[in-house]
């Protein structure tokens, strides 16, 4: 691979910069990681970040078994098996293929195995729509997995790293899956800083193997039947251990921030300080919405804004303190609730959070494409009042008002 | 400084691929770059819409571009269809592309007098040297003609990164075009002018009289009734037409029984006897609308009637 150095004084590792669309960043990190089983069903949705990592292991790059299976729903039961043989493992999906994998997600969680997945979000069918959107990551919430939402392919390619950290300790054990928006950020060639020296990523995120797992000198059972006597307190040890896991992804993101440079929070800030009014998102459009944020400065509106980065677990307190002063919080959900209490998934989580009413926005279902003009005009709208809170609105959709 | 671009051909034509290695190459230069290809039907012949953003700074903003400072174009039959696209370009812009027809036949089909106009025949080139119909290795290097960047060292290290094959062929391609490509310069530049339109971030590649309602009147369940294929004149994809001589045809019917398009069609025709008597007679012809150029009529014609001629 061709690139130029760049490599800063304040980073203790030296980065190359190169150019990948955000599914070959995520194939790039799996394979800095070095995965040892990847198991997935090669076709739409995720293509192209399993046809690198076939295309790695094939040339020898990296020495990991790739298990090309027949559907989703075997996809995750392999790296199950192999997860528990000790592996570390990979899978990828999203969408429909989500939905087929969807029973054996929660067996992932019970059985505390530190699967990472990627998923470059899409929508559910019908109409048929391979398009981005957020509603497969979002019905994911319930199950006890780690839900990151990356923004852009740098990120994406971090957080996979800082997954496999997070996912192995000790502390944690349980799955983790990595979202970025389908299309925006899973086809977008951006350009990211990588560590030249491999190496570096193992020493950040060794396999630590320290999981329950099987081994013929220790022989056990795993996922065996958990009576009613059992079954409660044994769930109840993933619960609690998906709320500690808020201070090991915080710890294990400001130690990457040491050795590579970028860190990104649990939520990311922007200009929130003396704020007024914020508007909370997530994934690829954050861009926009600080660029919006920015008019409204320049307008004279104390704007600010927050991006959403980890949503399991529910960095409930931080929601607090970050937007304790806020009058207006205006939320962009990218999937529906559909007959929630309000229409958006996060905006239902940031009212039950804050204890105050939210303004309830719906934008990019189905990826429709907004730019930073719509979503000032909503905001505009926020602003002056004339729209109210616990009420959905749209951006973008045809013939609502 | 931060240059938009809107890239529009067909699929199959590579323009995702175009975009991926001029962004590419353009982040070697240092520059950054965002490649924002459009997905669509992923239909082979299907117009295809790509996006790429190049600046000095790094780009959070992922904004569609609505108002492009350069428009590269693979197929001049696209024009007409997507003249919403060319007439999103900001007055001072570019216009790039890709015709077998003369800079001033392209100049009066682009038809626009405030923008640069690139003119190359990259068909020739790509087929010359990389013996496909893409052109996007010479249209990467029209560009860099005219905008300076990216340098055609980066292009070649980009076609290493994103096509893995076949570099020196497409080198030696996107080279050539550098040093041929047209460019004739705006005969007047309003640099405080607006574009005349914006490119539309949603639906623009509807083909047919639909119309853009809201949620309400939409069909229920997003049903779809019988309709027609009419509207889809799939002639349009053709880069080569073919065009046959009534004198060496024996009405064999090959052609028919090959043409995957129903192309082929029989049709009167005048013919004159040998002491000037008119009569009418049963002749091949092609029906142009659906035709897609594929050839196969002129490779299984037993008399060599059928010649495939260059039309793009
Ligand atoms: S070129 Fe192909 S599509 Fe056109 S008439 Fe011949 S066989 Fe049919
Ligand atoms: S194959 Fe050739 S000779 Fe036969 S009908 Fe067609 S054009 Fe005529």
């Amino acid at each position: 691979m061709t690139a130029q150095i760049v490599a800063p004084k304040e980073r203790k590792v030296a980065q190359k910069r190169i150019a990948l669309t955000g599914n070959h960043a995520v194939a790039l990190a799996v394979k800095m990681a070095r995965a040892e089983v990847i198991a997935a069903y090669p076709i739409t949705p995720q293509t192209p970040v399993v046809e690198k990592l076939a295309e790695y292991v094939n040339n020898g790059e990296l020495d990991a078994e790739f298990i090309p299976v027949e559907s989703e729903h075997s996809a995750m039961s392999a790296v199950i098996g192999a997860s528990a043989m000790g592996a570390r493992t990979f899978t990828e999906t999203s969408s429909q293929g989500l939905g087929h994998m969807y029973e054996n997600l929660p067996i992932a969680v019970g059985m505390r195995l530190p699967i990472v997945m990627g998923m470059a979000v899409r929508t559910y069918s019908a109409p048929i729509n391979v398009w981005g959107d957020y509603s497969d990551v979002m019905s994911m919430r319930e199950l006890g997995w780690i839900i990151y939402i990356a923004q852009n392919a740098q990120e994406a390619f971090d957080t996979v790293i800082q997954a496999y950290r997070v996912a192995e300790d000790s502390r944690v054990h349980l799955p983790a899956v990595v979202a970025y928006d389908g299309f925006w950020t899973s086809h977008v060639l951006q350009p990211l800083d990588v560590p030249e020296d491999e190496e570096e990523v193992m020493r950040y995120a060794p396999i630590t193997r320290s999981w329950v797992k099987l081994d013929v000198d220790n022989p056990a059972q795993l996922g065996a039947v958990g009576t009613p006597e059992w079954y409660w307190e044994i769930r109840w040890q993933a619960v609690e251990a998906l709320r500690a896991s808020l201070k090991v992804i915080q710890e294990a993101d400001e130690e990457y921030g040491k050795v590579f440079g970028r860190s990104y929070g649990l939520l990311t800030p922007y200009r929130l300080e003396d704020a007024e009014l914020a508007i909370v998102a997530y994934g690829s459009i954050f861009g926009l919405v600080k660029k919006v944020v920015d008019r409204l400065r320049r307008e004279g509106v104390r704007a600010g804004a927050l991006r959403l980065r980890v949503i399991r677990p529910w960095p409930g307190d931080m929601f607090k303190k970050l937007l304790e002063h806020v009058d207006k919080v205006a939320v962009i959900d990218r999937a529906i609730n559909h007959g929630g209490p309000l229409y958006g998934p996060m905006a239902v989580e940031i009212a039950a959070t804050i204890q105050k009413p939210v303004y309830n926005v719906l934008a990019t279902i189905g990826m429709r494409a907004i730019d930073s003009d719509m979503i000032y005009d909503a905001v505009v709208k926020i602003h002056r009042g004339l729209w109210v809170p616990n009420t959905p609105y749209t951006v973008g959709l045809r013939g609502y008002e | 400084m931060r240059v938009e671009t809107v890239w529009l051909g067909r699929g199959g034509q590579g323009i995702v691929t175009a975009t991926y290695i001029v962004a590419n190459a353009s982040i070697i230069d240092g520059f950054h770059a965002i490649a924002n290809p459009e997905f669509g039907a992923e239909r082979r012949g299907a117009p295809v819409k790509a996006f790429l953003t190049i600046s000095k700074e790094p780009i959070e903003d992922q904004e569609p571009v609505k108002t492009p400072d350069v428009v590269v174009v693979f197929d001049d039959k696209l024009i007409d269809s997507m003249r919403f696209a060319i007439d999103a370009v900001k007055p001072g812009g570019y216009v790039i592309i890709n015709t077998g027809k003369s800079p001033e036949e392209a100049k009066k089909l682009v038809g626009r007098d405030d923008v640069y106009l690139v003119v190359l025949d990259a068909i020739d080139i790509a087929r010359r040297h990389v013996k496909l119909d893409v052109p996007n290795g010479p249209l990467a290097g029209a560009f860099s003609k005219v905008m300076g960047f990216p340098t055609l060292e980066s292009i070649k290290q980009a076609f290493e990164t994103q096509l893995g094959k076949a570099v020196e062929q497409n080198f030696a391609a996107t080279k050539e075009a550098y040093e041929k490509a047209v460019v004739i310069p705006p005969a007047r530049v309003d640099a405080s002018a607006k574009p005349k339109g914006i490119i539309s971030t949603t639906s623009a590649f509807l083909t047919g009289p639909y119309e853009i309602v809201g949620w309400r009147e939409v069909n229920k369940a997003g049903a779809v009734f019988p309709g027609t294929s009419l509207f889809y004149t799939t002639g349009g994809w053709r880069i080569d037409k073919p065009v046959i001589d009534h004198s060496k045809c024996i009405m064999c019917r090959k052609c028919w029984l090959y043409c995957p398009d129903d192309a082929i069609i029989e049709a009167w025709r005048e013919a004159e006897g040998p002491r000037g008597r008119k009569f009418r007679m049963k002749a091949i012809d092609f029906d142009y609308q659906y035709c897609k150029g594929c050839g196969v009529c002129a490779e299984v014609c037993p008399t060599g009637a059928i010649q495939m001629v260059r039309e793009l």
